[in-house]
């Protein structure tokens, strides 16, 4: 079989059976793999009303059909299910080396379904499948249940897990492999801890072929030289990490800074810097199965109140910390972060959360005797130690657990979350990059910035140079973003492959591994189809319409480049909706639907 | 004006930001700092040619892409913030 294996796992968790099917070999064409696949089989099996954390929800591992074949930066995978955070289709991506070894062991992905009336986690050595007794690891951060599993199962596994805040239910925990790569977003932990299933240990031995290996080494020596030729790819990534980021969205006017009330520009944001991280805190740089970009930083606050060490922050992370609740201090902020890692949770998500209590508390909707303490912007011992507060679901921590909007909800000012679909926007103030504005509110998982990255042509100028503050152009390009980074997703390989190669170099992999002559046209169409199922689940689960926060609309920038702006969505959305196909409502018409074979769907 | 230089460009000019007397333009900025710190600033700045700004120099005008504006014959005048990256990433 070339590029897969050929075989799913489904676990019963409440039945204990294991069995093996054959892959779904018309899906895997059409839906390619990872990120569509696993939505293919989700929304074929799972009713889209379902309760997110039930047991009648099912929880995918995916790979794709270039994860651990060599194809540059080839080593990721895809974690599906139903999201509590938002009650959108749920689909968080990690690489690390978690699933080649999948693979490898024999099996291209695994359903669980219903729950365990006891912790277990799944044991996979090539053929030998278990569900094995998790009493010992429960409560266990992610770093201890994978240095136990690791010493119970042997040297040469891989685990991914979850840490307490996926046991508790918090609606932002994500599941982690290697240790600190993250499934991170939407709350794929709190699904996992659910079914009381604690972890996947995995071994394999075994290897996967490819269809053309002459052709396909070609093209995989081909995109390798251009990754590296290219100065992200090649060098960038590696010096600085994404954190380099913090610097240009500012100076551009786009870097939100408290809770976004504030405005695009922080005036200490470079203290908290790739720059400043590579001056202070960097070990060294590392990075994920068969990738030469390296982008993950070790890194360590050697003494201070904030002493400690880990991987990262990302540029995602250090600014939620950051500039986004005031925190210029960058120990501060990768303490934080490494907590994060630790519990297992998305930082993304609770950074904004924290930043959200911050001004709730500011304005005195908060009480301080529900915090505990005088909670204001600014504080760098406030992020960590209401951080620690949710990993340990203690006090104010359980409120915090809830995500911003139901948080914000509670206390009567749900407009003060900066969420879309109830899931926090990263870094990037739409108002100064009207591109992202769109993106955040037409995503399929909420706000988010990898299902598109419209910044990559509005502030970094790749691949080609658009102006951040218009609004025209951006709904063409945007659907060719959120089509194409399906796509990716959905091969199995890391979307920072996109500085440096593009639609053709992936799909010439693509190709060879599967052994298929589509055109790159009707390769890049399974994004737009995998795009499309996504958005029926949406529509089926009730998700509520494309917007954005009060905010982004009706307070415009105080300064900086883009002052006097705000998201120019009405602009944008209608154009948006007709390019898709979809009616002005965004339901996709009964023509697109036939176009992409999906008529069934509907 | 004032003159920021981020990430690669930090290290190779040894400066964070200073102010200078404004130029006339862009391309006069670049030509001078091209002198001032020699062969490893003007590669990246300049396309191989010499004769446009590179693909790895992102330049911004008081936080607005110079390729937004006019290019290399953006005027600088007195009270201008401009800062100077290297192509970079993340997210
Ligand atoms: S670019 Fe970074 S995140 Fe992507 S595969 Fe490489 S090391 Fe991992």
């Amino acid at each position: 079989m070339n590029a897969w294996v050929g075989v799913i796992l489904r676990v019963d968790l409440a039945a204990k059976t294991i069995e093996r099917e054959p892959l779904n070999m018309k899906d895997a064409h059409d839906f390619v793999g990872a990120r569509g696949l696993a939505t293919k089989y989700f929304c074929d099996e799972v009713d889209p009303n379902v309760e997110p954390l039930s047991p009648q929800n099912k929880l995918i591992y995916m790979t794709g059909p270039l994860t651990g074949t060599g194809a540059a930066s080839g080593g990721r995978f895809e974690v599906v299910a139903k999201a509590p955070l938002t009650g959108t289709i749920g689909a968080a991506n990690a690489g690390g080396y978690f699933g080649p070894e999948l693979k490898y062991a024999g099996y291209d992905g695994i359903i669980f379904e219903n729950a365990s009336d006891k912790p277990v986690y799944l044991y996979i050595n090539d053929d030998v499948v278990e569900l094995r007794d998790a009493w010992g690891l429960w409560g266990k951060s992610v770093y201890e249940t994978t240095d136990l599993l690791i010493a119970e199962c042997g040297e040469s596994f891989k685990v991914s897990c979850i840490g307490p805040t996926g046991e508790n239910g918090c609606l932002f925990s994500g599941v982690l492999n290697d240790k600190h790569r993250a499934a991170g977003r939407g709350g794929m932990g709190a699904v996992m801890g659910s079914k009381k299933l604690k972890a996947v240990a995995v071994r394999g031995t075994g290897s996967v072929n490819v269809a053309r290996p002459v052709e396909f080494m070609d093209a995989l020596v081909d995109a390798r030289q251009k990754l590296k030729e290219h100065p992200v790819g090649g060098t960038g990534l590696a010096v600085f990490g994404t954190q380099v980021l913090v610097n240009i969205i500012n100076e551009s006017g786009a870097l939100p800074t408290h809770n976004w009330r504030d405005g695009g520009y922080f005036p200490e944001a470079d203290a908290t810097g790739g720059e400043s991280l590579a001056d202070n805190y960097l070990v060294k740089n590392k990075g994920c199965f068969g990738c030469s970009i390296d982008c993950a930083r070790v890194t360590r606050v050697p003494d201070g109140p904030f002493k400690s060490e880990g991987e990262g922050p990302e540029y995602e992370a250090g600014w939620s910390y950051g500039a986004n609740c005031g925190v210029s201090d960058l120990a501060a902020i990768c303490k934080a972060s490494f907590l994060c890692n630790e519990y297992g949770m998305d930082p993304i998500t609770l950074g904004a959360t924290i930043a959200c209590a911050m001004e709730l508390s500011e304005m005195g909707a908060i009480p301080e005797s529900d915090v505990g303490f005088k909670l204001r912007f600014g504080d760098p011992h406030a992020i960590v130690n209401l951080t620690e507060m949710v990993g340990k679901n203690e006090g104010f921590g359980k409120t915090l657990a809830l995500g911003s909007y139901r948080m914000a909800e509670m206390y009567g000012h749900p407009e003060l979350s900066m969420s879309v679909k109830k899931q926090e926007m990263p870094a990037y103030d739409g108002r100064a990059v009207q591109g992202m504005a769109l993106e955040y509110a037409t995503s399929n998982r909420g706000g988010c910035h990898v299902r598109g990255y419209m910044t990559s042509p509005e502030i970094l100028g790749v691949p080609i140079k658009v102006d951040p503050l218009v609004t025209e152009g951006k709904a063409s390009l945007l659907k060719l973003f959120q089509d194409l980074t399906a796509l990716i997703d959905s091969l199995g390989v890391c979307l920072f492959t996109t500085f440096g190669l593009g639609l053709p170099e992936l799909a010439a992999q693509y190709k060879h591994a599967v052994g298929t002559d589509e055109t790159d046209e009707e390769i890049l169409l399974k994004g737009e189809r995998i795009w499309n199922i996504e958005k029926h689940f949406n529509i089926a689960a009730g998700v509520e319409k494309d917007t954005l926060p009060p905010r982004l609309l009706r307070e415009a920038l105080p300064s900086g480049p883009a002052a006097g702006k705000v998201a120019e969505l009405h602009a944008m959305l209608g154009e948006y909706y007709e390019l898709r196909g979809w009616d002005a409502d965004g339901v996709p018409t009964d023509l697109k639907n036939k176009e992409l074979g999906l008529a069934n769907e509907a | 004006m004032k003159l920021k230089f981020f990430a690669t460009y930090r290290t190779i000019a040894n400066c964070m930001e200073r102010e200078i007397s404004a130029p006339g333009d862009v391309w006069s900025l670049l030509q001078a700092l091209a002198e001032e710190y020699g062969a490893q600033m003007r590669a990246k700045l300049f396309t191989p040619d010499g004769g446009d700004i590179g693909m790895d120099a992102i330049i911004l005008v008081n936080g607005m892409n110079v390729a937004h504006l006019k290019g290399k014959s953006t005027e600088l005048s007195e009270g201008d913030t401009v800062a100077i990256f290297p192509m970079v990433a993340g997210g």
